[in-house]
């Protein structure tokens, strides 16, 4: 339970805007960050990394509606600026593709970089603590405490939009209006498409104050319950990865994976020229 | 997903919305998402999706490609409809919400070149993160072509199999981290060539004008429609509510007639 598989026109509209607004300021400031580094080269690899993990994203769990995301993996190579870069491209290309709604887009972008970003910070730690022989077990756990995180992240956007505080006039769901009635009837009877309205009359639903918003207990508990399977799986296959990795071409995932000398292959450290 | 059948269908394809300018088509879509993300009934929201499918049977898109992507995000809205919805018809509300959205945008993917879709962003947005932009999608394709031959590969050396799970996985995994050492090596030929042509930093989308003036009316125009219908049953809930089936009823003659005219054509 990665990023937010909220459609459009479910959160109340400040909240999501809100989440673009601090997207952007994110991005300004990742920005900013990547111009110190060497601009020609970071521009392909945030763009060979997020299209990694775009590719791994189209391959889901069905029963559990998950899917792989390798936001870990693309954390460690990328770091915390370049990560957040590549967590929006991310997230607004899975939503020009139906994925994702285009209005929550920078609430997920805040998510997946968040993910980045712990996970990068976790795994570095695990690294300069238990050594690089064992990044397998390291990269496993920092994927299982980033997406613990980043899901409590998640059940806190929905706690807030499903607050009082978010009525049908902000732009978040209200059950009150979303009733069948006969036209042909003139208020005579009312149906209650499956009874969720009760048939009350316009005037007695007019008196009545904000309807239920959305139920962050019984979200909470369904993303608390189907959300650890999909964090252990993906601490598999992020340590699998990660340890082919690091085997095959260790300074990717311990060194720079930005070199200095512009020549360089990325992570050969016998490539230079 | 197939991006490539996406990619296809927005170069090669040729239908009056084909001829729009792109400028015109993503506010025509920007107008459909204010209608999906304005509107709190089921039916409407219904409606609009039947619609807008009906529209591309009319103008001959990929509607059999443009389907399993727009519904593909109803799985994940199922779940989190079950997960977070008060009753059963804010979760219908919700997953159609999904769908319609999906819809909109689907249909701007398939008709539009992804540079031309990019260009305003990349306009606004910072020069790394719009540069980076259109590199990811290019990366996209052929690291989607490359891991299809990388898991062939493994499925013709009896990798994948159902009854060796762990042998499967291992050999997945290979694929995948052959993979992410075959996307760094794309990173690093991007960048001699980005080197090798002088790139300072900005990567320009040209322009592209509108081929057909009435392409373009013919979309606000029809957006616009739909957003005004939308905004008046958000705006008037419990005056309007009762004719909501209106428009479902409307969106499905949309897709009756799209379809008829799509085989006609």
């Amino acid at each position: 339970m990665s990023h937010i598989h909220i459609p459009d026109g479910v959160l109340p509209w400040w909240l999501w805007t809100a989440g673009w607004l601090l997207t952007l300021a994110l991005l300004a400031l990742a920005s900013r960050f990547a111009r110190g580094r060497e601009y020609r080269r970071a521009v392909p690899l945030i763009g060979a990394v997020s299209a990694l993990v775009l590719v791994s994203m189209g391959s889901e769990i069905v029963p559990i509606a998950y899917h792989i995301n390798l936001t870990v993996i693309a954390g460690v190579l990328l770091g915390p600026w370049l990560g957040a870069i590549a967590a929006f491209i991310v997230v607004l290309v899975l939503a020009l593709l139906g994925h994702g709604g285009i209005t929550v887009a920078g609430l997920n972008t805040l998510v997946i970089a968040s993910e980045m970003a712990i996970g990068w910070a976790v795994v570095r730690a695990g690294v300069r603590i238990l050594g690089v022989q064992r990044i397998r077990p390291t990269a496993a756990v920092a994927t299982v405490v980033t997406l613990a995180i980043t899901t409590t992240m998640l059940v806190g956007i929905v706690a807030i939009a499903g607050s009082p505080a978010t009525g049908r006039e902000t732009g978040a769901l209200d059950a009150r209006t979303l009733e069948f009635r006969d036209p042909f009837s003139d208020g005579v009877f009312s149906v209650g498409l499956l009874g969720e309205s009760g048939g009350e009359t316009g005037a007695e639903r007019a008196g009545h104050p904000a309807a239920p918003g959305l139920t962050v207990s019984r979200f909470a508990a369904v993303v608390y319950t189907l959300g650890p399977i999909g964090w252990v799986l993906e601490a598999l296959v992020t340590a699998a990865i990660l340890g082919y990795v690091a085997r095959v071409r260790p300074s990717l995932v311990f060194g720079e994976a930005h070199p200095e000398d512009h020549h360089a292959r990325y992570g050969d450290e016998h490539g230079r020229r | 997903m197939d991006v490539t059948a996406v990619d296809r269908s927005a170069v090669l394809g040729d239908s009056l919305l084909h001829r729009a300018a792109p400028g015109s088509k993503l506010l025509a879509a920007g107008l459909l998402l204010a209608a999906v993300v304005s509107t709190h009934d089921p039916l409407v929201t219904a409606g609009v999706a039947l619609s807008l499918a009906g529209a591309g049977a009319a103008l001959r898109l990929p509607l059999r490609q443009m389907l399993p992507l727009a519904l593909y995000p109803a799985l994940f809205a199922l779940v989190f409809a079950f997960a977070a919805a008060p009753g059963p018809v804010t979760g219908a509300l919700i997953v159609l919400k999904a769908v319609a959205a999906a819809m909109v945008v689907v249909t701007l993917m398939f008709a539009t070149p992804y540079p031309q879709v990019f260009a305003p962003l990349q306009r606004i947005l910072p020069a790394i993160v719009g540069d980076a932009l259109l590199m990811t999608y290019r990366s996209l394709f052929i690291l989607a072509v490359k891991l299809a031959d990388l898991v062939r590969a493994v499925r013709l050396r009896s990798g994948v199999s159902a009854r060796q799970p762990v042998r499967a996985a291992k050999a997945t995994t290979r694929a995948l981290g052959g993979l992410l050492l075959y996307s760094f090596d794309l990173a690093q030929r991007e960048y001699d060539i980005l080197y090798l042509r002088g790139y300072q930093g900005r990567l320009r989308v040209g322009r592209r004008r509108s081929a057909d003036r009435t392409a373009d009316a013919a979309a606000i125009a029809y957006s616009a429609l739909i957003l005004a219908v939308a905004l008046a049953f958000a705006r008037f809930p419990l005056d309007l509510q009762g004719y909501s089936w209106l428009v479902a009823a409307a969106g499905a003659i949309d897709l009756a007639f799209g379809l008829l005219v799509g085989w006609r054509r």
